[in-house]
């Protein structure tokens, strides 16, 4: 493994904080319009100056109920535009903005505002609103203000701390009235040192902690995202289309939404929600595409369901033309992203009978960056997107440095990589442990309240210690898995499960792979079908089930993902194959606590969960009781 | 935005009629190519298209009552004929014979024609709010014979049977539409005046029927059809609503009946009967059900079923001829109305039997084959 990779050779250009670029864009708009959002069925345009004015008037209405430089507003709530409007609102008084996940179940809402000490909390609708009024008053003793946006449900509940939206924004209007100067002079005083958010990291273990990002790392991110070298090429700007659709309390939906969309001057469509991707993507067309790997597992799925339904002839132009795709992909695989003339005209050909249709039909004809994050891919379908004329990449990030660390650019992508450093950003492997460590202006000053958590995490020379072990291919970086996730089985053999995962999970028929063997004789895994794309397959061939759980105990459903699990078993060396598996009886829910509210496995509590299932798996052996070797600080990471 | 078509970012835009360029682009090439058409058409085909165009008018009046109002009625005919002759009593004078106005403008007497059968349709409507299916039916069935009846009787105002009286007379702010002659220096051909002018007319009106089936009252209209009693639960008056249907499909037969004749010398009192009721319900059924360009399509290839029959007569007399054991009895060799009336028939079992949706529903196959491309669905 090589050393430190280059230090940073420019000076970036000076930044100011996303609200001040807000409050530019509406006296000065880069683009007719700044979001859109569908209501009824009908995109509505909102201008750069109803986004700004949405947001002062917020700040004044904050600034009305008392809040003061460095208190904590929280939100609750599905993308939209109040959402946005009370970050940026927020940020204008120099205060901090607390993201919640929708699907965050009361207990932990409690835990995360408690610790916060969140004064007001923006709720979406009566679901939100009943987790905290479910909670005991006393846990609360920070909680004034609980400002609702729908009222459905909500108006005849009787608490004092419940505040109608639009009569927020009326005290909002009349504190703008009686103190005009109010907000600019907060404006004026925002420094760099300033707490702009807590991002609440899902925490595959223990309880979320909460990453205080300052506006200073938030300049840098956009600053190292924007540069010649950043995350799109050439930077987002006016004229791009964007679909927010990941939840934006995370800092890869903030990243984009906030600080690509709103501080580049870029058109932002908030997705109805996370169900309806697929189709707001069709409507949308971004021109850059943010995705996670589910979702794009998701449409892949999609597209072998409805290919294998298709009409005889539409089955063999698919036949015929994925074939070329898959040699497009590999050789531009081998040609690091890049065409070569012959990949040219095969693409030219392909366009016209099916790539293009294809793509339209995915909602990325008009892509002209889409950018893989948060979690590992299989390279597979990197191959897939990129084979059909999707110019598509893994870039790596995590919330405590604001999500920029390393990316590939478009005309030097390899598959397998997550890129190399941006501009201005160290990073270099530990010598020993070989885990990724990260320098620059964007990486967080710690945990909120947690300086145990923020000790474990950055060292005193300011290295951030991401708990990924990376390796270097070339000038790119590798991310082998997660330091805790890395498997040493009973023969000594270490190995990445996150990659026989992602194999498993290519397979349309698979959603969940949990692969287990640590400190065991050999590798197995628990393996959760997709219920829709399983259950079509089961249909097609009259075998009835009747529950998830039947579906997954039918001999031919077992027979199917053997079938699957054997394909995969091809790819990998002896001792990295699966030698046993069981499917899972249920999908992992967040409320069950098997899945963090980014969907991510929560590998303990599966371990717990499903131990009957494991120990069958290995003869009914009890393992060993000491703990892991290797303990490593828990946090949001991946890629 | 174009190039974002599924993005609906207004309800005008989901709900125009020109939703897309390339659809504007269709359009102007089809108007064009229907305005060029008397240039190069000979004259006796630019007469089957004026009948064609008469057709156009009544079928979608007929689709609206009952392709969109659900409201099966066998009684078009009869409001062809009150259009029919309100046009030819206004138009035309009075004779011995038969009694007239003699305001032979053509801005007069086809409103006139309209409003008389959509007046005439406001009082048959009240039966259709008490009845529904095939007791509607039979009751519009009675509509035509008596109709029939009255033609046949009242000579005052038909010539009686076998003489008939003067068509009416087209003329437009004093120019006469049915003569030939140099237009603005151009020699142009007979009835190409004629064509125009109905060309207009069938636009119009093609373009209002179309505003009215996408708004309130035409939603109120399928509503009805798909289940009366859902709709009125849903706050549509049943009434009013089926009032409105028999009074605009009534108006739009009018100046169909009106377009019709006016091509004519002279109109005979019998062709206004059932075979006419059948022959514009063929035209639904085979254009498309509940569809503004299936009515067209429908109506055009009636119109031009005279033309292809004569030709698919020569091609099949030899093979007829060659079955000797048919020419004893049967009437042989089939001429070309019989013909005709074979080709209506068949047309009609295939179009029931294979495609409900009439020829709109073959395009709406074909457009979505490549719409779900690659997909099929």
């Amino acid at each position: 493994m090589t050393a430190t990779a280059p230090a940073p050779t420019i000076d970036l250009p000076p930044t100011a904080a996303p609200v001040l670029r807000l409050r530019a864009h509406a006296t000065d708009p880069p683009s007719p319009v700044a979001l859109r959002e569908k209501h009824l069925g009908i995109w509505q345009d909102i201008t750069w100056q109803e986004y700004w004015d949405h947001a002062e008037l917020v700040a004044h209405g904050l600034l009305a109920l008392g809040i003061e430089v460095g208190d904590r507003v929280a939100v609750h709530s599905e993308n939209r535009f109040e959402w946005v409007a009370t970050d940026f609102g927020a940020q204008a008084i120099r205060a901090a903005c607390v993201g919640l996940y929708p699907t965050n179940p009361a207990p932990e809402v409690g835990y995360m505002l408690a610790d916060a000490g969140a004064r007001v909390l923006v709720a979406e609708d009566q679901e939100q609103v009943d987790k905290v009024l479910q909670l005991d008053r006393a846990e609360l003793p920070d909680l004034e203000v609980i400002v609702y946006l729908e009222e459905r449900g909500v108006r005849d509940y009787d608490d004092d701390r419940l505040l109608k939206w639009v009569d927020f924004l009326d005290r909002g209007r009349a504190h703008r009235e009686s103190h005009p100067h109010a907000v600019d002079e907060r404006l004026a005083a925002i420094t760099d040192d300033d707490l702009a958010l807590l991002i609440y990291t899902s925490g595959t273990t223990g309880p979320p902690k909460g990453a205080m990002i300052t506006i200073g790392n938030i300049n840098f991110a956009i600053a190292a995202t924007t540069s010649p070298t950043g995350f799109f090429q050439p930077p987002v700007g006016p004229g791009d289309m964007l679909l927010s659709y990941l939840p934006l309390c995370h800092v890869y939906e903030r990243l984009l939404t906030c600080w690509q969309g709103a501080s580049q001057g870029a058109t932002v469509h908030f997705a109805e929600s996370i169900d309806t991707v697929t189709r707001d993507l069709t409507e949308v067309q971004p021109t850059i595409f943010a995705t996670v790997p589910r979702i794009l597992e998701k449409m892949h799925a999609g597209v072998s369901v409805r290919m294998a339904s298709a009409s005889r002839l539409k089955r063999a132009n698919w036949k015929a033309w994925t074939s070329v795709a898959r040699r497009i992909g590999t050789t531009k695989v081998a040609n690091d992203g890049n065409h070569t003339a012959g990949t040219r005209v095969l693409e030219a050909v392909g366009d016209v009978f099916l790539f293009r249709a294809l793509k339209e039909r995915l909602g990325l004809q008009h892509c002209r960056a889409a950018i893989s994050g948060a979690a590992p891919i299989a390279p597979e379908l990197l191959e897939f997107f990129m084979g059909i004329g999707v110019p598509i990449s893994e870039a790596y990030g995590q919330t405590e440095n604001c999500a920029v660390a390393t990316a590939n650019p478009l005309d030097d992508i390899v598959l397998g990589t997550v890129g190399m450093p941006l501009e201005g950003i160290e990073l270099r492997l530990d010598d020993q442990t070989g885990e990724i460590l990260v320098r620059h202006p964007a990486v967080f000053p710690g945990y909120w309240n947690r300086p145990d958590a923020t000790a474990e995490t950055i060292d005193a020379d300011g290295w951030l210690h991401t708990g990924d072990v990376g390796e270097w291919v070339g000038d790119h970086l590798k991310i082998v898995d997660r330091i805790k996730d890395i498997i040493i089985t009973a023969g000594g053999k270490n190995i990445s499960p996150s990659e026989i995962e992602n194999s498993l999970k290519t397979s349309p028929f698979v959603k969940e792979a949990i692969v287990i063997g640590d400190r065991r004789k050999f590798i197995s895994a628990l393996v959760g079908i997709d219920d829709e794309v399983v259950g079509n397959w089961a249909q097609a061939r009259k075998i009835p089930y009747t529950t998830y759980r039947d579906l997954s105990e039918r001999p031919e459903v077992v027979e199917l993902v053997a079938g699957e699990v054997a394909a995969t078993n091809d790819k990998f060396a002896r001792v990295e194959q699966v030698k046993e598996f069981r499917l899972l009886p249920k999908l992992l829910d967040h409320d069950d606590g098997e899945v963090t509210a980014t969907q991510k496995v929560k590998r303990s509590a599966i371990a717990e969960i499903f131990a009957d299932l494991i120990e069958d798996m290995y003869g009914g052996g009890r393992p060993p009781a000491d703990p892991p070797t290797t303990a490593a600080p828990d946090r949001e990471g991946g890629r | 935005m174009a190039t974002r078509p599924r993005m609906i970012r207004s309800h005008r835009d989901a709900m125009a009629l020109v939703r897309t360029p390339t659809r504007a682009v269709w359009l102007g090439i089809l108007l064009v190519f229907a305005f060029a058409a008397p240039l190069w058409m000979s004259n006796g085909l630019l007469f089957l298209l004026l009948a064609g165009l008469a057709y156009i008018v009544g079928a979608i009046g007929l689709n609206l009552v009952s392709g969109y109002a659900g409201q099966l009625s066998l009684g078009h005919a009869f409001f062809l004929a009150v259009g029919a002759y309100t046009a030819a009593v206004i138009s035309g004078p009075s004779t011995q014979t038969t009694f007239g106005l003699g305001i032979n403008e053509i801005l007069v007497w086809l409103p006139a024609a309209g409003i008389t059968a959509g007046l005439a349709g406001f009082l048959v409507g009240p039966i259709a709010t008490r009845l529904r299916g095939l007791y509607l039916a039979i009751v519009t069935l009675g509509l035509v014979l008596v109709g029939d009846h009255v033609l046949r009787t009242w000579t005052g105002l038909t010539g009686g049977v076998g003489f008939g009286r003067q068509a009416p007379d087209p003329t437009l702010l004093g120019l006469d539409l049915s003569t030939t002659g140099p237009i603005l220096g151009v020699d142009v051909a007979r009835s190409a005046l004629l064509y125009w002018f109905s060309l207009v007319v069938v636009i119009l009106l093609t373009i209002l029927a179309l505003n009215l089936v996408r708004s309130r009252t035409g939603r109120a209209f399928q509503a009805v059809r798909d289940r009366d009693v859902a709709a009125e639960i849903m706050g549509i008056d049943l009434t009013r609503t089926k009032l409105i249907a028999f009074t605009v499909s009534s108006a739009y037969a009018g100046i169909a009946g009106a377009m019709l004749t006016m091509r004519l010398e002279t109109i005979e009192a019998t062709q206004f009967n059932l075979l006419l009721s059948f022959l514009f319900i063929a035209m639904i059924l085979i254009g498309g059900i509940a569809s503004i360009p299936g009515s067209i399509a429908g109506a055009l290839v009636i119109a031009i079923l005279p033309d292809i029959a004569g030709p698919l007569g020569s091609v099949l007399t030899p093979v007829f001829e060659t079955l000797t054991f048919w020419r004893a009895d049967a009437g042989f060799p089939l001429d070309e109305f019989q013909l005709e009336q074979l080709l209506y028939g068949a047309l009609l079992i295939a179009f029931v039997l294979l495609e409900p949706r009439g020829l709109i529903g073959l395009w709406v196959r074909v457009r979505n084959y490549w719409k779900a491309f690659p997909f099929s669905y």
